[in-house]
């Protein structure tokens, strides 16, 4: 198959015979593996797309991981369906279809697309947890992924990168991400389209079943449209931005005839970068790790510290 | 008015910025007296701070201050300064203010100042609503003195007068303030450094007598007597000790505070200033002399 690709940021690559994945005509199972983080509605996806295929006479099988992954951390769902399914599980690399509902943690489990024809749909969707920036400084590195679908395109046959949260929240409900995705991944396989519908509108909250819908026809016209080559509404890539490394370095000015040896800067620093020297001074022993959050200056009770940054160009 | 109200937060965001203390300070009487840890000295950072972001003329600014380590904060601030006698520095900042109305009037008092020997002066100073601003620093004891218990030292703590713990009820100051007909009755701890500067800032801001209660630690007699720890022991402790409503779920009842201490604003009325009311009825009085007159 011809792989053609594309300069738009969000298309990543296309192929030019794309599959359509039918599990009347393979003997093996259909894979397909949905991520997310907590609270997108990653299990949701995989619910609908196992009671799609229960109606339709297949053999499923689900398996998932949430749990503790409440709100904010890993989730993962693996369906499999076709004429006879033995193992739960999707191995490595036997991913036909890849949903990413947060970008890291579609980068995360590529290893699992079948190489070649695996198809990756990602939402570009960032949710930085907490321990990708333990340094508080200003513009700090931190450990999220850095990749853009760009740096990714070589790795993958087939994949689009869609701000699917992004075009959800325009059509009226944020929450219904999830629901877009499911209709970006129905053009992959051969389901009507009304079996999707109805057991959506089954699924989700009365209330928000106009909107499901309608997101639904946006994923599903989002990817058809990629495919053909015609311009795609829809949200672009939007790299991350990382603001520029905080130029000021701290210094603390600290009156040592002041200073009483309270003890008070030293154990409330979030950084713990002061210390009492041998007179029962404080001293900033460390003063890289300065963050110039004023805490010390602020409950001095000696008024003894004082904080005064300093840029770097003045200090060179 | 929104607007307005948002200008002045923007002004008073940019004061902040070059917020420098030593401007406030006579330096020459430092390091001052007290304590080591002692939360006075953040209460008169928060007040200072609060003073620079209102943009308070020094020309402009009397502070009067009472007996104690309270009314030696005063003496600190490089400004119009009054050290007063023991209970009335409100009878005579009262005095001030009706003699110049233009200045703003700070009062410095603790616990046993205003509470023991100044209740007299804290309720009718609250009840006549005149334009002072009343800090009363709390830190639950005679410090100065050595250590005698005062009328917020909490059940069952030892001081000097109470060697097997106090078993007099407390005042609760910013109820009293209330009731007697206080404008404006906030508290704060002084852990809370920002909230305390903005509160005092309110405070300042607001025409009629606004109490403050500002939670204060005396680590070197209430602390070492009662065994609460290190100084930043007992300033990280504030809120768990003093327990605002905050932090008040899922605490048990703390031996040393029968009550939960509520933090914030407790009452902000639209109470008729005294002073202007006053000069209300002087002019009004003159007028209607010079009309008999004529």
């Amino acid at each position: 198959m011809a792989k053609v690709k594309k300069t738009d940021n969000s298309v990543m690559a296309v192929l030019a015979d794309p599959p359509k994945l039918d599990p009347k005509e393979t003997k093996e199972p259909i894979n397909v593996l949905i991520v997310g983080v907590g609270g997108q509605g990653v299990i949701m996806v995989s619910k609908v797309l196992a009671l799609i295929c229960q109606n339709l006479g297949y053999e499923v099988k689900q398996s998932e991981v949430h749990g503790m992954a409440k709100r904010g951390g890993v989730v993962f769902s693996h369906v499999r369906f076709g004429s006879n399914v033995w193992s739960p599980t999707i191995p490595m690399g036997k991913a036909d279809v890849l949903i990413a509902l947060e970008w890291a943690e579609g980068l995360r489990w590529m290893s699992y697309l079948r190489p070649g024809t695996g198809i990756f749909i990602a939402d570009t969707k960032r949710i930085v947890p907490p321990f990708a920036c333990r340094s508080r400084i200003l513009g700090a590195d931190i450990g999220y992924s850095k990749d853009t679908p760009d740096d990714v395109r070589e790795k993958v046959a087939e994949a689009f990168a869609l701000d699917a949260t992004e075009m959800a929240t325009r059509a009226g409900n944020e929450r219904a991400a999830n629901t877009l995705l499911l209709g970006a991944l129905s053009t992959t396989l051969t389901f009507p389209t009304e079996e999707w519908k109805k057991v959506i509108a089954q699924m989700v909250p009365p209330k928000t079943v106009d909107v499901n819908l309608a997101v639904f026809d946006q994923g599903q016209n989002w990817i058809d449209g990629s495919r053909k080559g015609e311009p795609v509404e829809g949200a672009a890539f939007v790299p991350l931005v990382q603001p520029e490394l905080n130029s000021v370095r701290n210094t603390l000015e600290i009156t040592a005839e002041w200073c009483k040896g309270c003890d008070i800067c030293v154990k409330m620093c979030p950084e713990r970068c002061l210390v009492l020297n041998k007179d029962q001074v404080a001293e900033l022993a460390e003063p890289e790790k300065c963050t110039g959050c004023h805490i010390c200056e602020w409950l001095c009770p000696d008024f003894a510290i004082s904080l005064n940054p300093i840029t770097q160009e003045a200090v060179a | 008015m929104n607007e307005q109200v948002a200008l002045k937060k923007e002004t008073q965001a940019e004061n902040n910025k070059d917020f420098e203390i030593r401007d406030y300070l006579r330096l020459d009487l430092f390091p001052h007296f007290m304590c080591p840890g002692c939360g006075h000295g953040i209460a008169l950072r928060a007040l200072l701070w609060a003073i620079h972001e209102q943009g308070i003329d020094k020309d402009k600014l009397a502070i009067v201050s009472g007996i104690g380590c309270s009314g030696r904060v005063g003496t600190y601030i490089d400004a119009n300064t009054f050290h007063t006698t023991h209970g009335r520095p409100l009878a005579f900042a009262t005095g001030l203010k009706m003699a110049r109305p233009d200045l703003h009037v700070i009062v410095i008092t603790g616990d046993g100042d205003c509470l023991a020997i100044g209740g007299n002066h804290l309720i009718h100073a609250a009840r006549r609503n005149l334009d002072i601003t009343c800090l009363m620093l709390n830190n639950e004891i005679y410090g100065m003195t050595g250590g005698q218990v005062s009328p917020t030292t909490p059940h069952d703590r030892f001081t000097t007068t109470t060697p097997a713990g106090n078993m007099e009820p407390v005042f609760d100051a910013s109820r009293l303030a209330e009731a007697a007909g206080a404008g404006f009755v906030g508290r704060e701890l002084t852990i809370h450094l920002p909230r305390l500067r903005d509160l005092i800032s309110e405070g300042l801001e607001y025409k009629g007598f606004s109490f403050i209660e500002v939670m204060s630690d005396c680590t070197e007699v209430n602390g070492r007597k009662n065994d609460l720890g290190s100084s930043p022991e007992m300033v990280l402790g504030q809120t768990r000790t003093m327990r605002p409503s905050e932090y008040d779920n899922n605490v048990v009842d703390h031996p040393f505070r029968p009550n939960s201490m509520d933090m914030g604003v407790f009452v902000r009325s639209d109470r008729p200033e005294y002073g202007e009311s006053y000069r209300n009825m002087v002019d009004q009085l003159q007028g209607l002399t010079q009309k008999g007159q004529k």
